[in-house]
């Protein structure tokens, strides 16, 4: 079991350049890295891309851990997510809006398929469910699935500045719900 | 602040938005320029990144081919296997110069490029240059850290090409020293055991398919070269 003292170890020494440690921290993450990039890209060739990115970021930015302030899972999660999401959006660029309203179309899973599972993490499956269905979804899928504002507009089809109104309010309940 | 009827003045809210990806690209910047000045628009950011990061708690762990991770040793260790891969790291080197709050948007390099930064006080320097001035770029190095920074004054790429840099030493082949980046000035990465040999050596310039060089030697026309010299 590596415990968050380990990995934080692990990328303290990466940012000396150490390369064992790096392996060692490839070992302890890249099945949960990969399963996001995997969770957001779909695609496992991309995902696999992706992961290869990241890691190279990793070691390229060890030494500015420890002043941005996020847990060490949180860091890597949050390079990993962004990575894959500037990805799925770069691949989407070139889509036209008729293929745009067929993915919509495809991939519409229902909530349950972006369900947050109970864990210890229950007070933000807690507030997300005091949110609208489909404003909790909405959130679920800029996260994710990298929906921008416009994706978002036309997979619940409603106008542009309606969305952006849905999901600020979104952002503002749960956050009072997080710090209460 | 917690105003219901304009959340979108709310600095929590921004914030949210801005760990999702949703601000456009001036809006992120301008939000990138606060949390610098504002170590509580940080702090607000760190909470959402903590909170969005428990969406993946039941994303499974896969684990990945082992070729991933060959790729990455033979991409980050291996200079044999150079090319493209060096291509994505000086794609990175564009947001790595920013500020150290950077970090926290690592990965959304379209949103951060804030343009990087040369070192102070190098010790060589390389102009490398067309006889017709149609291609000039400046470069700095710093053999301490491998940093070579480049600066494209004047040329640029072909539509649907790429422009490689290639370090001459003495007698030896070319070695890629990666395919220069979009942006006119960028950090290049410098291999450990090709850090010694820069002092003395040429810089060059190559025109290369999309991607850089598919065989690992120059296959284009050589564009422009400068000798590199102590500043």
């Amino acid at each position: 079991m590596t415990t968050r003292a380990d990995i934080e170890n692990l990328i303290a020494r990466v940012a000396q350049g150490d390369r064992a440690a790096f392996k060692a921290l490839y070992g302890a993450t890249s099945a949960k890295l990969f399963g996001v990039t995997l969770r957001v890209l779909n695609d496992r060739a991309e995902a696999e891309e992706v992961l290869q990115e990241i890691y190279v970021k990793v070691w390229h930015n060890a030494d500015r851990y420890t002043v941005n302030g996020l847990s060490p899972m949180t860091w890597l999660i949050t390079i990993a997510r962004n990575s894959a999401v500037d990805r799925l959006r770069k691949l989407r660029r070139a889509e036209t809006p008729a293929e745009l309203e067929e993915r919509i179309a495809d991939d519409a899973a229902g909530p349950e398929a972006l369900a947050v599972a109970a864990s210890e993490r229950g007070r933000l499956v807690a507030c997300f469910e005091e949110l609208a269905a489909k404003h909790a979804e909405a959130v679920r899928r800029a996260y994710l699935g990298g929906e921008t504002y416009a994706d978002l507009a036309a997979r619940f089809d409603v106008p542009l500045n309606t969305m952006r109104t849905w999901l600020r309010r979104s952002l503002l309940s749960l956050r009072e719900c997080l710090t209460r | 602040m917690s105003d219901q009827d304009q959340p979108d003045r709310d600095d929590r809210v921004l914030a949210g938005e801005y760990a999702l990806g949703l601000l456009s690209a001036e809006e992120a910047a301008a939000f990138e320029a606060r949390m610098v000045r504002e170590p509580e628009l940080r702090a607000l950011y760190a909470q959402w990144a903590e909170d969005f990061a428990g969406l993946t708690d039941d994303v499974t762990p896969q684990a990945p081919p082992a070729r991933v991770w060959q790729q990455i040793e033979a991409g980050l260790f291996d200079t044999r296997a150079r090319g493209s891969w060096l291509r994505r790291l000086t794609l990175w080197g564009g947001g790595l110069a920013a500020a150290a709050v950077l970090v926290l948007a690592v990965g959304l390099p379209d949103l951060v490029e804030r343009g990087p930064v040369p070192p102070v006080d190098p010790p060589y320097v390389a102009q490398i240059a067309a006889e017709d001035g149609s291609l000039v770029v400046q470069a700095v190095y710093d053999d301490a850290t491998g940093a070579l920074f480049v600066d494209r004054e004047a040329g640029g790429a072909a539509p649907g090409r790429a422009l490689e840099l290639w370090l001459i030493a003495g007698e030896d082949a070319p070695v890629s020293l990666g395919v220069m980046p979009q942006d006119a000035q960028a950090i290049l990465r410098v291999a450990d055991d090709l850090r010694g040999r820069v002092a003395g050596a040429v810089l060059a310039i190559s025109d290369e398919p999309e991607g850089g060089s598919p065989t690992g030697a120059p296959t284009g026309d050589v564009l422009a070269v400068g000798p590199v010299q102590e500043s």
